[in-house]
């Protein structure tokens, strides 16, 4: 039997008296791709920030890896993102004076020791081996992506929380992420991924749907 | 990766940056000026000051005799001690004689010396005519400007002196304006003297030029009366004390300037570093949401401004010997050496500046990675 990579257990968070997740209550096993849905503002943001440490529950607890997030000190906080958690972003967020390598470079930086050439055959991996020097400014908007997945996966997280990663990309880019993703899953990686998209979230082993802050329904995907 | 990145975060905000280098080059020119004339110009002009006249006077011992006199051979007991120090000594006969241009005739305090090195004590007065460079001259002497005019003399014409029925008559050479008593005064050879006094190779007294720390002047003091036993060796106390306060000024005047101007380099360097700062938010926010711990990050920021102290710490530090040199040749009229350990000095005082300037930067160290995500 797979163990639990995740536990929540009936989160909730209130932002300045509004309740963004209410008693928000799942298991995620090693290994699982799952696809967070709902509508604008149901809370999947939240729901995944506080997976990944950079929220609070107000009650409850999110366990990852057996370690209850919400109890970590800032700085137990910080290590657990570092080497747990590989985030991607609907804005790519990459950092915009270091190249694509030094992006992927400074996460190992934070993790541990930076090196350059495994940097350099992550980037590879997924097909920007001739852009390692590229600002994002000279990268597509898929590229930067691509390189916003390296950077994810360069320190061998536990968890991938992608928000919304083909949000901001088009067609022929939204293709290529996926394909990656897929293979990600393929070959193991626990993924969760906020989407808007039902044929995304229909790619994942289950589709976890949210509506002002409560859990839905939980609808196992038939492959 | 730390220099790389930091390399990166430099030449990405060069142009903010370059503002802030400008920004404390030119606190770091300021500041280099004037650490360095306070090192340089206070040394000199201390030794300016020792030169403008006597510092050290000798006289026969006090016994209530104020017309002793000394033996004009403790001189040559000065000269071989060597003291590295005494730049110039004469000894001084006073009489109180007369003198007569013809038409008028009055009263003069006669100064007997040696001629040459009334120059070189005095070269501060103001001359009409001409020093006389002949020590023991027996056709010239120089008048203070008081008595030419009570004498109605001026430079190459003659005056007769009178001592105790004994006269001579000299050419004046020149007129001496120096502000003080010399101004009544006539300086006549000190064997011309000796002999209108008839008193042999006496004097009343010594004066000396020294120069030094006052405390090297005391030394000096302490070498010489031990040295000459039986008279007198006393400092002018009262140069001396205002030579220190004007010093202890100009001292205070060059720090409240140095500290005046690190505090508006540190607003300089706060106004290009505020500005940094927001553009910047977005970065620690996701850095930190990658797990980079805020001391990595900070250090990278921390770095960053230390770089902008160094390069415009090195920056003034060239300029500022150069102002330095400007000011002392300006102002204080003297060559201002530039002091290797000036360097050191302004960049400490540069990263430092730079570092209070970074505030903004260290509040980065407060963003909340869920905020910056989120769009706040």
């Amino acid at each position: 039997m797979t163990a639990a990579l995740v536990q929540a257990e009936d989160i909730s968070k209130t932002f300045a008296g509004v309740r963004a997740l209410d008693s928000v209550r799942f298991e995620v096993l090693s290994g699982e791709w799952i696809a967070i849905m709902g509508p604008s503002g149901s809370g999947k943001t939240t729901l995944i920030n506080i997976l990944g440490g950079l929220d609070r529950p107000t009650s409850g607890r999110a366990i990852v890896d057996g370690v209850n997030v919400g109890t970590l000190g800032e700085r137990e906080l910080t290590r657990y993102r570092a080497e747990k958690i590989g985030f991607v972003f609907q804005n790519f967020y990459l950092v915009p004076y270091l190249s694509a390598v030094e992006n992927v470079m400074l996460a190992q930086y934070f993790h541990s020791v930076a090196d350059e050439a495994e940097a350099a055959e992550s980037l590879a991996r997924v097909g920007l081996k001739g852009r390692l020097d590229h600002l994002p400014s000279q990268l597509s908007g898929g590229e930067q992506q691509r390189v916003a997945l390296a950077r994810a996966l360069i320190n061998h997280p536990k968890l991938i929380l992608a928000d919304e990663p083909t949000g901001n990309l088009d067609e022929a880019n939204e293709q290529m992420v996926l394909e990656l993703l897929q293979e990600l899953h393929r070959s193991g990686h626990t993924i969760l991924l906020v989407t808007h998209s039902p044929e995304i979230g229909r790619m994942a082993d289950r589709r976890i749907e949210l509506a002002h802050g409560r859990l839905m329904h939980i609808v196992a995907n038939l492959t | 990766m730390f220099w790389r990145i930091l390399w990166r975060l430099l030449y990405a905000s060069r142009g903010r940056l370059a503002l802030a280098v400008i920004a404390v080059a030119s606190g770091a020119a300021v500041c280099a000026a004037l650490l360095n004339l306070n090192l340089d110009a206070t040394d000199k002009l201390t030794r300016e000051f020792r030169v403008l006249g006597a510092n050290v006077i000798i006289s026969a011992a006090q016994d209530g005799d104020a017309a002793a006199t000394i033996d004009a051979g403790t001189m040559q007991q000065i000269e071989q001690l060597r003291l590295p120090e005494i730049v110039a000594a004469a000894p001084y006969l006073y009489l109180s004689g007369e003198a007569d241009a013809g038409a008028n005739r009055t009263a003069v305090i006669l100064a007997g010396t040696w001629l040459d090195e009334v120059a070189r004590m005095n070269s501060w007065w103001k001359v009409e005519g001409n020093w006389v460079s002949a020590r023991d001259s027996r056709s010239d002497c120089m008048i203070g400007e008081e008595a030419a005019s009570r004498l109605g003399l001026i430079p190459g014409q003659n005056v007769k002196v009178v001592y105790a029925g004994r006269e001579a008559t000299l050419k004046v050479a020149g007129i001496v304006t120096a502000g003080s008593s010399e101004d009544s005064q006539i300086f006549i050879g000190l064997p011309l003297a000796q002999e209108l006094a008839g008193l042999g190779e006496r004097a009343s007294l010594i004066q000396i030029t020294a120069r030094g720390s006052a405390t090297e002047i005391e030394d000096v003091i302490r070498r010489l009366s031990s040295a000459l036993p039986g008279v007198e060796v006393r400092p002018l106390r009262q140069l001396a004390q205002a030579e220190g306060r004007l010093l202890e000024r100009i001292r205070g005047l060059l720090f409240g300037t140095v500290i005046l101007i690190l505090a508006l380099s540190s607003l300089g360097v706060l106004a290009a570093m505020a500005g940094l700062a927001l553009e910047r938010r977005r970065d620690v926010g996701l850095m930190k949401a990658m797990g980079g711990p805020v001391r990595k990050i900070m250090r990278f920021f921390l770095a960053e401004a230390m770089a902008i102290g160094i390069a415009g710490g090195i920056c003034g530090f060239i300029v500022g010997m150069a102002l330095s040199e400007w000011i002392g040749e300006r102002v204080f009229s003297v060559s201002i050496t530039p002091r290797l350990i000036v360097l050191p000095a302004t960049l400490a005082l540069m990263v430092l500046v730079s570092l209070a300037g970074a505030l903004p930067l260290r509040l980065l160290g407060r963003v909340r990675p869920s905020d910056i995500l989120r769009g706040e």
